[in-house]
């Protein structure tokens, strides 16, 4: 792919941190080059402290790379044209808590030089996506943290940006409200937005991303798609619907005779996560 | 989502917004997002507290001529309304840039095509909008409660002297004239603006400190000393010259201390139209021309502490 297609392009990129007289600096992103294309959901993952947040800064602008580029969609990240072209929603958002979800959603717009019906229009297309339109009128102070959330995705999309950046966009968001993000996330992949996340929920990384790049300590330990990443060499999985003993055994004998072996035999399971949201839904519980 | 997505905005070749040098429009939006936080703040809660003052002063019974009642009054209710602005200015200031960092609003702020010097503008604009209008207020309560103290005194001085029947028509007005030249006068209006000047100036150290500090309540001690230092100035200048023999180190420590520290005695003239005085109106525009000039030596050191502040 060209370079021209390139939502994000950080290379050879090192941060350093300063500690105060005598205490010498820590490195916090070493020699990082990573290429999120136009069009993907990439997801940059890694423990505390590994770098994630300190990258996504470099790539907003809020701070300048010690050494190497960063660059969004070919313009330098400092640039402030290449705001227009991000969206950012931080980890535990609390924006203005005095003013109303619409409110909010109109400030960020005037500031990115929106003004009249045209912002009164994407105010209220947001406020359905996100599915706040009933608490429009709410201040934020007595929002939910998964409606803090949703509501800073929608500032974050408010000038229709091609790149939206997610710092950890579920931290202590409940499982419903959790997957309310998570649907919008693959929503704006459909619509062809280009979403940079960060996050250490790994089971939330892997239902969303298209490709994830493993940061530890400030260096890039592995990159790649899903299936490059998580695949075992050389081993396959069948599950089977409504299969007989009698076909399991004649599967384990051909298996034999064929001389493969049978590693292991289970039946599928749900996740925790999965039945948490059925009983919710069965109970009615979902969020308005 | 109904409108065009971003895939198809890209290759239509549909431009993204210019982001202009300086939009004044951002900064208006900064400004009221300022003033409406401010407001839901209930910060003007502290108006009750000066009505209050107020109301306690307008009840003073002195034992003391009308004149030197009202003279009284006056310097409490306008010594109260100085206290409360500059004081309102500093923590209002503080509270605003080290709170928008802590909450990470900042960071949805400047992560919006904003310049750094509109964000500065903006929050330095909300806090003197709302400083203006506070004063505006307290300058109305005060006017009132003046002008009220002065007609019941002027009333009840005529009847006295007219009851008593030894005084001549002359005598009778050359009283109430000298009441009057303590009461409610045009002049007075010009104190107000002087203390939003001085307000002003100490919104403007606060933010130069608030860019550099990043706890609102380092930014308030920080700023209150800085004002106090500001108002010794004359003072501790000639205190320190003459103790030293007028050395030349002490004479530019003293330069520093000017240049770093604002004179805020330059304002004390409204002291003087408060007690009765007569100020010319030059002195006035003076001021307005030395705060304007205080406003941006301040914003522009804020801007160059901030500009590659990272966050």
């Amino acid at each position: 792919m060209s370079s021209s297609n390139a939502a994000v392009e950080v290379e050879n990129m090192t941060k350093v941190f300063p500690l105060g007289l005598r205490k010498g600096s820590v490195i916090a992103v070493d020699s990082l080059s990573l290429r999120v294309e136009a069009g993907e959901v990439y997801g940059l993952i890694g423990p505390n402290g590994s770098g994630k947040s300190t990258t996504m800064k470099v790539v907003l602008g809020l701070m300048a790379p010690s050494k190497g580029t960063a660059k969004v969609f070919g313009l330098d990240s400092g640039d402030i044209q290449a705001r227009n072209e991000i969206g950012f929603l931080p980890e535990n958002p609390y924006f203005y808590r005095h003013l109303t979800g619409e409110e909010t959603i109109r400030f960020y717009g005037k500031l990115c030089g929106m003004r009249g019906a045209e912002l009164s229009a994407r105010t209220k297309e947001l406020l359905r996506l996100v599915d706040l339109e009933s608490a429009a009128n709410r201040r934020l102070a007595g929002y939910s943290k998964g409606m803090l959330q949703r509501i800073g995705l929608a500032q974050s999309l408010v000038q229709k940006p091609r790149l939206v950046i997610l710092d950890e966009p579920t931290a202590g968001v409940d499982p419903v409200g959790s997957r309310q993000i998570r649907d919008l996330i693959l929503r704006l992949r459909d619509e062809g937005y280009t979403v940079f996340l960060c996050s250490h929920l790994l089971a939330q990384v892997q239902e969303v991303c298209d490709r994830v790049g493993i940061l530890f300590r400030g260096k890039m330990r592995r990159e790649g798609t899903l299936d490059e990443l998580v695949a075992v060499e050389g081993r396959t999985s069948l599950t089977l619907d409504s299969a007989s003993p009698e076909l399991l055994a004649e599967i384990h004998e051909l298996a034999a005779a064929k001389g493969v072996s049978v590693l292991s035999e289970e039946r599928p399971r749900t996740s925790l996560e999965q039945l948490f949201i059925q009983l919710a839904e069965s109970e009615g519980e979902t969020r308005s | 989502m109904n409108s065009s997505p971003p895939t198809e905005k890209a290759d239509s070749g549909v431009q993204t917004r210019h982001v202009p040098l300086f939009s004044l429009g951002r900064v208006l939006t900064i400004t009221s997002g300022t003033v409406t936080q401010l407001f839901r703040m209930k910060v003007f809660y502290f108006l009750f507290a000066f009505a209050l003052v107020m109301v306690a002063a307008g009840n003073f019974s002195l034992p003391a001529t009308p004149a030197q009642e009202l003279s009284t009054i006056k310097k409490v209710s306008f010594g109260t309304m100085d206290l409360f602005a500059w004081l309102f200015s500093i923590v209002a200031t503080a509270l605003l840039i080290p709170r928008d960092q802590e909450d990470r609003t900042l960071y949805t702020i400047l992560a919006k095509p904003v310049r750094r010097i509109e964000y500065l503008l903006g929050k330095l604009g909300g806090v003197l909008c709302v400083v203006g209008l506070s004063l505006l207020v307290m300058g109305t309560i005060c006017a009132i409660t003046v002008g009220f103290r002065e007609s019941l005194l002027v009333s009840e001085e005529i009847g006295a002297m007219q009851a008593d029947g030894h005084f001549a028509p002359d005598e009778v007005n050359q009283q109430i004239d000298l009441i009057r030249h303590q009461g409610l006068r045009p002049e007075l209006a010009l104190v107000v603006l002087a203390y939003f000047f001085k307000a002003a100036v100490v919104a403007a150290v606060t933010l130069l400190l608030s860019t550099i500090a990043s706890s609102s309540l380092f930014t308030i001690i920080v700023s209150i000393l800085v004002f106090l230092i500001g108002n010794a100035h004359a003072l501790a200048t000639g205190f320190w010259l003459q103790e030293s023999g007028n050395s030349w180190v002490v004479r530019i420590v003293v330069k520093v201390v000017k240049v770093l520290i604002p004179d805020f005695q330059i304002f004390a003239f409204s002291e003087g139209i408060v007690q009765g005085e007569v100020v010319p109106y030059w002195l006035v525009g003076e001021m307005g021309l030395i705060t304007v000039g205080y406003l941006l030596v301040f914003l522009l050191l804020s801007l160059l502490v901030f500009v590659d502040k990272e966050f």
